[in-house]
C-alpha cells in the first residue's frame, strides 16, 4: 500500500465541525518543516475552503482550476515558507462537494504527481461523512484522527472510525485530542475512545497527543499566522512540534 | 464547437415538396418508434428485459457518483401458473396488463418499472433507501391485493410476492448479480408463503456503521475528568 517514493500521506479529519482540524494541518506542517522535512498541505475541504484564511493567503488558482481548467498543478501550489507548500480549494462551490468517481481518480493521479517531491502530505478533510471525506481518507497512508474533549465530537470521531473500518478495511488511526487541560486528560479521552474501538471494532488506534486550550492559538490565527510560528514556547505549539516528532517517529 | 442539429428539415434550395426531405423525415419517425419498441415490452407497455438493464446500469453508475444507493425491486405474481392453465391465456394476459396498469398508478414519477420476463417484473428505485423502497414494495403490494382483475361474470383475485434490495457505492457488483441477489429476497417471499414483501430486515434496522446504542451509552459512561 505504502509508496517507496513519495510522501507519508495523512489525513487530517474529525466528523465534527470546530475541533480544529485545518489549524492543527496547518500549524502540524509548520511543525515538521522546523524539522526539516519538506510538507505539502493539501486543502481537502473542497466546497468551504480555509487553509488559506489561517495563512492570510491570496488564492488565485485552486483545486478546482487544475479539476476544470487544466491549470497545470504545480502552479496552483503555493510555497508559503521554504519548507512548506499548499494547495488551495475552493469556496462557496456546492458541486464540488462531492466528486463523481471518475473526477476522484483524476484527483487522486494529479495529488500524487503533485506530492513527488515532498517528504509529508497533510490532507485537512470537510467535517462530516460525505463521499469527499471518505474518499481522502482512503487516499492516504494514516488517518488522523481529532476530537474535542466534549462527548459529541468523541461520538462523531468514532462514527467515522467507524464507517472508515467497516466499510474500507482502514486501520491506522492516530488520536489527538484538542482543547484539553492537560496531558492526562487527553490521554484519558483518548482511552475512552479507544476502549469503545477496541470493544465494538476489535481495533486499537494509536495515540498520538493532546494539544491544550490556549489564547495563543486564537491570537495567531486572528494575524493569520501559524501558533507554532507566532508562539512557539506557548503551550499548544509545543504540544504540536510534540505530535511531529511522533509523527516523524512513524514513518 | 459544434452546433446542435436543427430538429427541423429545411430544404437547403428552399423547395417546398421535397421528396427526398420526405423519405427522411419519414425514416427518422421509424427511427423513433423502433428505438422506442427496443425498450419496450409490447404486451403491457412497460420497459423491457434490455432496458432494465441499461437503465441498472446508469442507476448504479449514478449510486458510484452520488453515495445515494440504488432500490431494486423483484416482483413475481403469485399461482400464475394456475390462472393460465385453468382461465386461459387470453386472461392471463390480461392480468399482466391489469397488474402493469395498476402498479404504474402507485409507483414515484423516478420509479422504472419493467417487465422482466413471463410473470416476473421488476422496479427500479433510483436514489433509493431500503425502507424507502420497502415502504414502494408494500404499498404496490397492497394495490394489487384490494384490486381483482375483473371477469365477465365476476372477478380474479390477484397477489404477487416482492424481493426487494438495495445497491450501496461501495459494492462490487453488476446489475445482473444485483438482480440475482434481489431475487433471493424474492424467493424468500415466495417460501414464507406469498403475498409479502422480504428483504434483509436488519439493514433497515440499522445499517452496518451506524453508532449503535451500546456504543454512544458507553461513551456516556466515561467519566469525564474533572479538572
Amino acid at each position: 500500500m505504502m509508496d517507496s517514493k513519495g510522501p507519508v500521506k495523512l489525513c487530517i479529519t474529525s466528523g465534527k465541525g470546530g475541533v480544529g482540524k485545518t489549524s492543527l494541518t496547518v500549524n502540524l506542517a509548520y511543525a515538521l518543516a522546523a524539522n526539516q522535512k519538506r510538507v505539502l498541505i493539501v486543502d481537502g475541504d473542497l466546497g468551504l475552503a480555509n487553509v488559506d484564511v489561517l495563512l492570510g493567503l491570496s488564492v488565485d488558482r485552486t483545486i478546482r482550476d487544475v479539476l476544470d481548467g487544466g491549470v497545470d498543478p504545480a502552479q496552483a501550489v503555493a510555497q508559503v515558507s521554504a519548507g512548506v507548500g499548499v494547495l488551495p480549494a475552493s469556496s462557496g462551490v456546492p458541486e464540488l462537494v462531492n466528486l463523481g468517481p471518475e473526477e476522484q481518480d483524476q484527483l487522486g493521479d494529479l495529488l500524487t504527481a503533485i506530492m513527488v517531491p515532498y517528504d509529508y502530505a497533510l490532507l485537512d478533510t470537510a467535517a462530516g461523512i460525505g463521499p469527499s471525506v471518505l474518499w481522502f481518507n482512503t487516499f492516504t497512508d494514516h488517518n488522523l484522527v481529532i476530537t474535542g474533549p466534549d462527548p459529541a465530537s468523541l461520538t462523531d470521531a468514532y462514527a467515522l472510525i467507524k464507517v472508515l473500518h467497516r466499510d474500507y478495511g482502514r486501520d491506522r488511526f492516530h488520536v489527538v485530542v484538542n482543547f484539553v487541560t492537560s496531558e492526562r486528560e487527553a490521554v484519558k479521552i483518548y482511552e475512552s475512545l479507544a476502549g469503545v474501538t477496541h470493544r465494538f471494532l476489535n481495533l486499537k488506534p494509536a495515540y498520538l497527543g493532546g494539544i491544550p486550550r490556549d489564547t495563543s492559538v486564537i491570537q495567531a490565527a486572528r494575524s493569520q499566522r501559524p501558533f507554532v510560528q507566532q508562539s512557539p514556547a506557548q503551550p499548544a505549539a509545543r504540544a504540536v512540534f510534540k505530535l511531529a516528532e511522533r509523527i516523524i517517529e512513524l514513518a | 464547437m459544434t452546433k446542435p442539429a436543427d430538429p427541423t428539415l429545411d430544404c437547403p434550395i428552399g423547395q417546398v415538396e421535397c421528396s427526398l426531405l420526405q423519405e427522411i423525415r419519414g425514416l427518422r419517425t421509424e427511427v423513433e418508434q423502433l428505438a422506442r419498441l427496443s425498450q419496450t415490452d409490447p404486451l403491457t407497455g412497460l420497459f423491457n428485459f434490455r432496458y432494465l438493464i441499461d437503465a441498472l446500469h446508469r442507476e448504479m453508475e449514478r449510486t458510484r457518483r452520488t453515495g445515494l444507493t440504488t432500490g431494486l425491486i423483484m416482483i413475481d405474481l403469485d399461482h400464475f401458473k394456475y390462472v393460465n392453465d385453468i382461465r386461459g391465456h387470453q386472461v392471463g394476459n390480461r392480468a399482466l396488463q391489469w397488474c402493469a396498469a395498476r402498479w404504474l398508478e402507485v409507483v414515484r414519477k423516478i420509479d422504472v418499472l419493467c417487465r422482466f420476463g413471463g410473470e416476473e417484473f421488476t422496479v427500479i428505485l433510483p436514489a433509493t433507501r431500503l425502507a424507502q423502497a420497502v415502504r414502494v414494495a408494500e404499498r404496490l403490494r397492497e394495490k394489487l391485493e384490494i384490486s381483482p382483475l375483473p371477469l365477465n361474470p365476476g372477478e380474479l383475485p390477484l397477489t404477487a410476492s416482492f424481493g426487494v434490495d438495495v445497491f450501496r457505492a461501495n459494492e462490487e457488483l453488476s446489475p445482473e448479480t444485483f438482480v440475482e441477489r434481489t431475487d433471493g429476497f424474492l424467493l424468500a417471499a415466495k417460501n414464507q408463503g406469498r403475498n409479502r414483501v422480504c428483504y434483509e430486515e436488519s439493514k433497515v434496522l440499522r445499517p452496518a456503521t451506524e453508532v449503535t446504542p451500546d456504543e454512544r451509552i458507553a461513551f456516556f459512561a466515561t467519566r469525564w475528568p474533572r479538572e
